[in-house]
């Protein structure tokens, strides 16, 4: 529990500062808000359209294949932090890599083949 | 004392998922509620699954929440209006769900252990764990993650292909 | 718990924090002077000495401007984006460390505010929060040109969190531990005789795969398509004004400090001097507060060393296109960062037989 403590203490001092931050502009700024200024901007021309983007697959496939390799990569890791210390009693870790990382290449290489990711 | 205090901030930042109007209120109090259970398995000496569930938990599914809700527009707030038989049942169920939990935990909780770092939860003994005696479910994982990769390519084909 | 404890650990946690936050107008100057040294003109020189006082500048400029907030977006998304960002990027120097004890008040303290047994995975973890602050920034600014350049820096810092992982699974399988203070303390000393024994010589690969992500991470050119200036305005800040796009900035630049430091603590020895070990450095000293402060200074210059590679990198080079982006991480750094786990994995278990 010792070692928490900074940590807290760093969690509660980071949102004073956040707080102060927004203390600080909200007390010292001026306040003369003009409806020109507030509109969005669109590099001086008059903004039109709504303000929603066309549904791009492409995005939402990166965000579900990042999911999916951040699971395996979460696997690697305790992985690593045994693997030097089990080499003492046989090649049983290194031969689950192998395996493992073989399925994750198999899984990679279908991704980049099939251009899923519309990366040409 | 600090477990108890992580615990309600858990429980209500939960509350909050269910009860905001708004779905990216929603999404937040999810990656507030990720970060309370994330401290209780601090507390409780589990130090890597704690860290492994703000890095997979709050930091990838949670981002893909919010990738989904932004392509698509979510924005407007549901309308929350309920039917009144339907509200007794759904009420009726949560309750009989609640009463069934409390009388189960209170028979095999005693008081909570907050324990340290060389406890049976900690970094290594997992590890060791995780390749000795659960080697082949550790292997059935990947398999299972490669078929949902094939089953996402096949749900989001790119129309052009069909054409081919 | 007593007092002086309570009063160690405040020490600790703001002393670093204020450190590492004022890395922030250093590099608004250096990047400035350095640029303009780089495009052949005088930079930053009417403010102060050599323009010395342009951060102090900046920062009033900054505080006392107007902060609109436009019509119809989401107020408190608007407001709460940028602090989205600064906080994570203040929570992740906890498990940096910077030097080894100090002797105060009579205790030993370590000079690194919190020695978790999995610092590494607690600094993924929360670096990978960081993609919120971008997400929300975008989107409660209701300008369709902002929530493209958030989609886009989001899909490029998430694209390149998995190359950092891989790149640091090689550094813990070389060490063998997750502890960032263990990982320094292991590379004291020579290796093979001539050589500082530094992770670098252990992992050149997956050295090369974490400088590139980490340029990505933090969206820094030459990957800052999400925030050009010729195309998409100022991306997802565009509707920032003040004190809230100076925190976004201040994100950054701390992120990028954090990344230099674990760089410098996974791959360049950390606090430790090429060559000598500290036990020699004690007897030469004879001080542990006086070797303390050589670490600190040690551990500055290398993190500074890589915040100069920083800035001379992004006026050196052109910035790549979204796609090619992309590309160069799951086509390119993903597979090479397995096959660097793979090579490591094999060399270990050759030499591991043979011994």
């Amino acid at each position: 529990m010792e070692t928490l403590l900074p940590l807290a203490i760093l969690l509660i001092v980071s949102l004073l500062l956040c707080v102060g931050i927004l203390a600080v502009t909200q007390i010292l700024g001026p306040k003369r808000p003009v409806p020109m200024q507030l509109s969005t901007y669109e590099c001086g021309v008059k903004p039109e359209g709504g303000s929603h983007v066309p549904f791009k697959s492409s995005f939402y496939l990166v965000a579900v294949l990042f999911l999916l390799f951040d699971v395996e990569a979460a696997f690697f890791l305790p992985w690593a932090l045994v693997y030097k210390n089990s080499l003492a009693e046989g090649p049983a870790l290194f031969w689950a890599l192998i395996v493992y990382l073989g399925l994750m290449a198999i899984g990679l290489f279908y991704i980049l083949r099939k251009n899923i990711l519309r990366l040409n | 004392m600090v477990f108890a205090i992580f615990s309600v901030f858990t429980l209500l930042t939960a509350a909050g998922v269910i009860l905001s109007r708004n779905v990216i209120y929603s999404a937040l109090n999810l990656v507030l509620c990720f970060f309370g259970l994330a401290t209780l398995y601090l507390l409780w000496g589990a130090t890597f699954i704690s860290m492994i569930q703000i890095l997979i938990y709050a930091g990838a599914i949670v981002v893909l929440f919010v990738f989904v809700v932004m392509l698509l527009n979510f924005e407007k707030p549901i309308d929350q209006s309920v039917k009144l038989p339907l509200m007794l049942l759904s009420g009726a169920g949560a309750w009989g769900l609640a009463f069934l939990l409390l009388r189960v935990l209170s028979k095999s909780v005693g008081e909570i252990p907050i324990l340290e770092s060389n406890s049976g939860a900690s970094v290594r003994t997992v590890s060791k764990l995780l390749f000795s005696q659960y080697v082949w479910p550790f292997e059935v994982l990947t398999i299972f993650l490669l078929a949902l990769i094939v089953g996402i390519y096949v749900l989001a084909k790119p129309e052009g292909e069909e054409k081919k | 718990m007593n007092g002086l404890d309570f009063l160690i650990a405040a020490l600790k946690a703001i002393v670093i924090l204020v450190a590492v936050i004022q890395v922030v107008p250093v590099m608004i100057y250096v990047e400035r002077k350095v640029a303009a040294l780089i495009q052949d003109r005088p930079g930053p020189n009417r403010v102060g000495p050599f323009g010395l006082f342009q951060p102090v500048a900046d920062a009033l400029k900054f505080l006392l401007k107007e902060d609109p907030i436009p019509h119809y977006t989401n107020r408190l998304l608007y407001t709460l984006a940028p602090f989205l960002s600064l906080l994570p990027a203040c929570l992740v120097i906890a498990a940096l460390p910077i030097a080894d004890k100090a002797i105060l008040f009579g205790r030993e303290v370590t000079i690194q505010i919190a020695e978790l047994d999995v610092s590494l995975i607690y600094i993924l973890a929360i670096g990978s929060l960081g993609v919120y602050g971008i997400l929300f920034g975008g989107w409660a600014s209701n300008n369709k040109y902002s929530l493209i350049g958030s989609l886009r820096s989001a899909s490029q810092m998430v694209s390149y969190e998995l190359p950092l992982g891989l790149a640091a699974v090689g550094a813990v399988m070389v060490f063998g531990t997750f502890s960032l203070r263990e990982m320094v303390l292991q590379q004291e000393g020579t290796l093979l005789g001539f050589l500082p024994n530094w992770g670098i010589f252990y992992q050149p690969v997956g050295f090369l795969i974490f400088l590139i992500s980490s340029f990505a991470e933090t969206n820094r050119l030459p990957f800052d398509l999400p925030e050009t200036e010729a195309e998409l305005v100022a991306g997802f800040h565009t509707e920032y004004g003040s004190m809230k796009f100076a925190t976004f900035f201040m994100a950054e630049y701390m992120n990028l400090a954090t990344m230099a430091g674990l760089m410098t603590v996974m791959y360049f020895g950390g606090w430790h001097l090429p060559w000598i070990t500290d036990a020699a450095l004690l007897e030469l000293l004879g001080s542990q507060n006086l070797l303390c402060l050589v670490q600190v200074l040690t551990y500055i210059v290398k993190v500074s060393c890589f915040m100069f590679l920083y800035v001379l990198i992004r006026w050196t080079l052109p910035r790549f296109r979204f796609d090619q982006l992309l590309s160069l991480s799951w086509g390119s750094l993903i597979p090479l960062g397995l096959l660097n786990i793979i090579v490591s994995a094999t060399l270990m278990y050759l030499i591991g037989v043979k011994q």
